[in-house]
């Protein structure tokens, strides 16, 4: 009996230590995947989860008797709280507005219980081992398991079990030890009665959680991406995400979607050869935004083009747009060709420095969510702008949706020919957007009609065109008066037009 | 449909940021904030008390002008003699020439460490246009109208007030302000604007700038011989809301409460700004990060070969037909008279009077020449300054009930998107019963007294500004802008101490007008410029 006895215990030791640090490595995956900055999660995660650890030790003094079935309890309860401590995080992170604080407390509950479990094993062991034996033992078991854990986490778990499917799925062998215990001890225990159907109960639980892991995975996606993360930072100007599903990446800024890579291709033909194809013969090309290299790449199928100068505000994107191997497929590695010279820097600061001519000038600015972004929407910009447009030469400008923010996007039409461009708007469907708006601005002659378009385009044409540059009611020109850095009419008109669509 | 949708997660991973952020630091004891207490140079200033007097001159110069100070006033002179040719020389006992609108610098941003800022001008003001002109300020003219360059209009969003709570567009309380006060503040507004509108009998405007220009008419003038709390009363407003509201306008434009300043004052802040632009509103202001060090900076390129600075000049006196000038420098002691036909004293008069010698008789009545303390601090940052409770970060930035005017954002005119690292301006005036008391107070104070002054006061806003705060500079001004206390503006006291004398002596220094604003200062150094040169008597 008591031979069996430790032998249980010392296997569930085992178990104990993996399932214990398949949590904490669960909460720092979690954390470095929905927050960004993987080193600064897992340490804090890390060392709130060895704390915590701490605390159930120092706890664990105050369980005086029944020892065993205080076991079986904890255990159950790990199984529970860690097996479905991702299903929590990934639900909640949309919702809660202090995510982190709710993922610190999952974090020190489950170290609090498991920090429990090891000294009241030691101390159910206490009597039955030699003290030196059953150090030696406990220990033993506790980092085997702790190596094991590490092991398989990325090597098999994360690849074939995916985040959410491990967690239960150690829940579930929380659970099953638990069962084991009461099963074979139950003699030992007295009253273990509710134990196990508690324990069975959660079995249950966590079985469905597993089965439909896929589906809560999807919910708690739509929730927040849609797709999972593959990349997350934060750079000093804005939050970098990049998800990926299927064969379809997409780009966030400040969670804002910048493209899908599905029907980029709509959104960057519309933006790039309405104005290259206009111009005679495009040879210097200056790109502001746009540092995801994806108008560079249409550019690039101008082979009369010598220069292009890119002009991103953060290096943080073109340094990621110019070295991840899924985004350099998508733009063609279009960030290392030798046309292309990139300048990290302000745009409005670079703009007001500089006065020599480009032939074509392609701005794809975030949309004027915020004062800061406002500013480059400005009749001042645009002057400063018209320094450095070739007199044949041509502007397009992204100016946001004219389907849900259509006075903002005839604000910017209006700020343009205030300042003396003639302007051409014209708008295109882009499935993941919307209904999308640009402007085409000139020195002097009214642009209209398509110049020769490069081959192989998947969206543009003639055709296609003459029906972009038709404005249907709804989209309609609206007296809208021009945006100035002394009014920034423009923020103030966006956010209300764009709050009427907010979820 | 997902089109663009905003996703909340940057503001929730901020959120989380933050709030672990201050738990981390409040554990943390000692915080990295850096700084310096310092002011005008008082130790230099304070030679005139010693017995400096009888100096031995050690080198004798000849000009035919010699212009004493470097503030807006004495270089506005030195502006418009520099036109007619004429050979002066700028005496200025600072490092540097600016005076009350000197500013400074740090890694971050330019910064002002006094006046900050220009309201647009009256077309009337033809002089200091020209010189805005001259400056690139004014890039032309259509219909008639200034076109003012887009970069030194200040920016949108340009103020909010921190109130119940919660910030608000504008300084003027409405945001859960009751009914029955926004009643009154509506009240007090038409009848301010009545008063913008406002001509006297003889024609002229009630209220505008220069003060010079205004109308004399009795029915305007009465009101200089009672405060502007008086004036209130009489017209029966009680909301404590508008009280507030007034309280912190004469608190930004004199350093002095309702109680202090005139009526006729008191209502010249609300009524003489009638500014026209083509490109902007009439109440947008010209700033710059620098504040009106901008347009100290210009000035001074103007006449900057003509300028000797850190020299203290301690005495005039009166030889023969001519009139003699001695300066001290500040690094070797030396002792220097200049030989002069003129003098424009571009100082306060409390200074004028001390350095008079008197045989010139200067009538000064010192009692009524007030000067108000203020207290400017510049704080270097990386805390949130943007709240989800209301406005965002604005140039701006007042809190409701606070005895401070709040703070302006020094990098409001940079053109690049929002950097991590901000420099604000921290503006207060030391109210007090008499502004000898509050300057011996102001004297008195630490930098560790300051700091906490300071803090306090924007933690009622901002409740973890120390979390991010690198650096906190505090600059004390002793004696920062004349008090229009009443019978001041219209009184004997400031048009006898103001005279030139004997034809020889102008004064020029913004307290002679009895309002401290850029546009009395400029106007006085050019009148007193134009005094020397004949054309005006
Ligand atoms: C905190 C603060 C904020 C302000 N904000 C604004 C604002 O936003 N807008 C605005 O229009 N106005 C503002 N003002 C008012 C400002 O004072 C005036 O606009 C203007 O700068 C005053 O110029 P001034 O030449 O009359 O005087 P000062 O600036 O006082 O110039 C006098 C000069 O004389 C020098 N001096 C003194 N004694 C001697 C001596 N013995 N020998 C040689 N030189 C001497 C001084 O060093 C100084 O440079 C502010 C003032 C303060 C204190």
């Amino acid at each position: 009996m008591s031979k069996r006895l430790q032998f249980v215990l010392l296997i569930s030791v085992f178990v104990v230590a993996t399932c214990g640090l398949i949590y904490e490595l669960v909460a720092g995956t979690l954390a470095s995947y929905l927050l960004g900055d993987s080193v600064t999660q897992f340490s804090t995660i890390i060392g709130a989860y060895l704390f915590s650890m701490g605390i159930g030790s120092f706890l664990s003094k105050y369980f005086l008797n029944d020892l065993i079935r205080w076991f079986i309890r904890i255990e159950i309860l790990v199984g529970l709280v860690g097996g479905f401590s991702s299903v929590i995080l990934f639900l909640l992170f949309e919702q809660v507005s202090h995510f982190r604080i709710v993922l610190y407390l999952l974090v020190a509950l489950t170290g609090i219980l498991v920090g429990l479990e090891i000294p009241l094993l030691m101390r159910i062991l206490k009597d039955r081992l030699e003290f030196s034996e059953l150090v030696s033992k406990v220990f033993t078991f506790d980092y085997i398991g702790a190596l094991l854990a590490s092991v398989i986490f990325p090597l098999l778990l994360i690849p074939y079990l995916g985040i959410m499917r491990t967690s239960l799925f150690f829940g579930l062998i929380n659970i099953a030890i638990a069962i084991l215990v009461c099963v074979w001890l139950r003699k030992e225990i007295n009253g273990a009665r509710w134990l196990l159907p508690q324990a069975i109960i959660s079995l249950v639980l966590l079985i469905a959680g597993f089965i439909f892991s896929e589906e809560l995975l999807k919910f708690a996606e739509a929730q927040a991406y849609h797709d999972s993360v593959i990349y997350a930072r934060s750079s000093p100007y804005q939050r970098i995400v990049v998800t990926k599903s299927g064969a379809d990446v997409r780009l966030f800024l400040n969670g804002n979607l910048q493209f899908s890579s599905n029907d980029e291709y709509r959104y960057h033909e519309a933006l790039v050869h309405p104005a290259m194809s206009m111009v005679k013969h495009p040879k210097r090309v200056l790109v502001m935004g746009g540092g995801d290299g994806l108008a560079v790449r249409e550019i690039l199928k101008y082979p009369e083009v010598e220069t292009i100068t890119l002009v991103d505000l953060d290096p943080a994107v073109t340094n990621l747009f110019n070295s991840n191997a899924l985004l350099t497929d998508l733009n063609k590695n279009s960030l290392h060709s030798s046309k292309l010279t990139i300048i990290n820097q302000d745009a409005f600061v670079w703009i007001k420095n500089h006065d020599t001519l480009y032939d074509v000038v392609i701005i794809d600015f975030p949309d004027p969510s915020n004062y800061s972004l406002g500013k480059l929407y400005t009749n001042t910009f645009y002057r400063e702008l018209r320094h450095i447009v070739d007199p044949n030469g041509l502007a397009v400008i992204q100016s946001t949706s004219p389907y849900f923010a259509r006075k903002s996007f005839w604000i910017i039409d209006e700020t343009l020919r205030q300042v003396g461009f003639n302007t051409l708007p014209y708008h295109a469907y882009i499935p993941s957007f919307g209904e999308w708006g640009y402007v085409l601005a000139s020195q002097t002659s009214q642009p209209d009609s398509l110049g020769l378009l490069p081959e192989n385009l998947k969206y543009l044409s003639r055709s296609t065109f003459e029906q972009m540059t038709f404005f249907p009611p709804d989209m309609a020109h609206t007296e809208s008066g021009y945006n100035s850095l002394n009014n920034q009419r423009l923020v103030q008109v966006f956010e209300q037009e764009w709050s009427n669509y907010q979820p | 449909m997902i089109s663009r949708r905003k996703f909340l997660f940057n503001s929730l991973g901020l959120a989380g940021a933050t709030c672990m952020g201050s738990v981390f630091t409040s554990c943390t004891p000692s915080r990295n904030v850096t700084g310096m207490l310092t002011g005008p140079n008082q130790a230099l200033g304070h030679r005139l008390h010693q017995e400096i007097r009888n100096a031995k001159v050690e080198q004798t110069l000849h000009h035919d002008v010699v212009i004493v100070g470097g503030g807006t006033s004495g270089l506005a002179a030195a502006r418009y003699l520099s036109k007619s040719g004429t050979d002066f020389m700028l005496i200025e006992l600072e490092q540097r020439t600016g005076g009350n609108a000197q500013s400074g610098s740090n890694e971050v941003s330019a910064y002002p460490l006094g006046a900050h800022y220009l309201p647009l001008p009256s077309l009337n003001d033809a002089e200091l246009l020209h010189f805005l002109e001259e400056s690139g300020a004014i890039t032309g003219y259509q219909n008639g109208k200034p076109v003012y360059n887009d970069y030194y209009l200040c920016f949108d969003p340009k103020e909010r007030l921190f109130i119940h709570g919660h910030w608000q567009d504008g300084l003027v309380p409405h945001s859960g302000v009751p009914s029955a006060d926004l009643d009154q503040l509506h009240r007090f507004q038409s009848l301010m604007h009545e008063f913008k509108q406002a001509k006297g009998a003889d024609g002229k405007d009630a209220f505008c700038i220069p003060l010079t220009a205004c109308s004399v008419d009795p029915a305007f003038t009465a009101l200089d011989k009672i405060s502007f709390s008086e004036y209130l009363q009489q017209q029966t407003f009680t909301s404590e809301y508008l009280w507030w509201y007034v309280n912190y306008c004469c608190a930004d434009d004199y350093g002095a409460t309702a109680d202090q300043v005139s009526a006729w004052a008191g209502i010249h802040y609300f009524a003489s700004r009638k500014g026209i632009a083509h490109n902007a509103e009439s109440d947008s202001v010209l700033t710059w990060p620098e504040g009106n060090g901008w347009l100290v900076n210009k000035l001074r390129e103007q006449v900057k070969e003509t300028i000797v600075c850190n020299s203290l000049v301690f005495r005039i006196e009166s030889r023969g037909n001519k009139v003699a000038v001695l300066f001290i420098d500040g690094n070797a002691g030396v002792c220097t008279e200049v030989i002069t036909d003129q003098v424009i004293l571009a100082t306060p008069q409390f200074i004028n009077h001390r350095i008079l010698s008197a045989s010139f008789e200067h009538p000064l009545n010192a009692a009524s020449f007030n000067y108000a303390p203020w207290m400017v601090a510049n704080l270097t940052l990386t805390s949130n300054l943007e709240t989800k409770r209301g406005e965002p970060l604005s140039w701006d930035n007042v809190i409701y009930g606070s005895k401070s005017l709040g703070y302006v954002y020094a990098n409001h005119q940079t053109l690049g998107q929002r950097q991590q690292q901000q420099v604000i301006t921290y503006y207060a005036p030391l109210l007090g019963a008499n502004a000898k008391d509050s300057r011996t107070f102001a004297n008195a104070q630490t930098y560790e007294q300051w700091y906490a002054w300071v803090t306090k006061d924007l933690k009622t806003a901002h409740r973890f500004i120390e979390d991010g705060m690198e650096r906190m500079d505090v600059w004390v001004w002793g004696h920062g802008m004349i008090c229009p206390i009443p019978d001041f503006i219209f009184g004997k006291a400031r048009t006898n101490a103001s005279a030139s004398l004997r034809d020889k002596i102008h004064f020029a220094h913004s307290d002679c007008s009895g309002i401290s604003i850029f546009e009395e200062a400029f106007h006085r150094g050019t009148q007193a410029a134009k005094k020397v040169l004949g054309y005006e008597s």
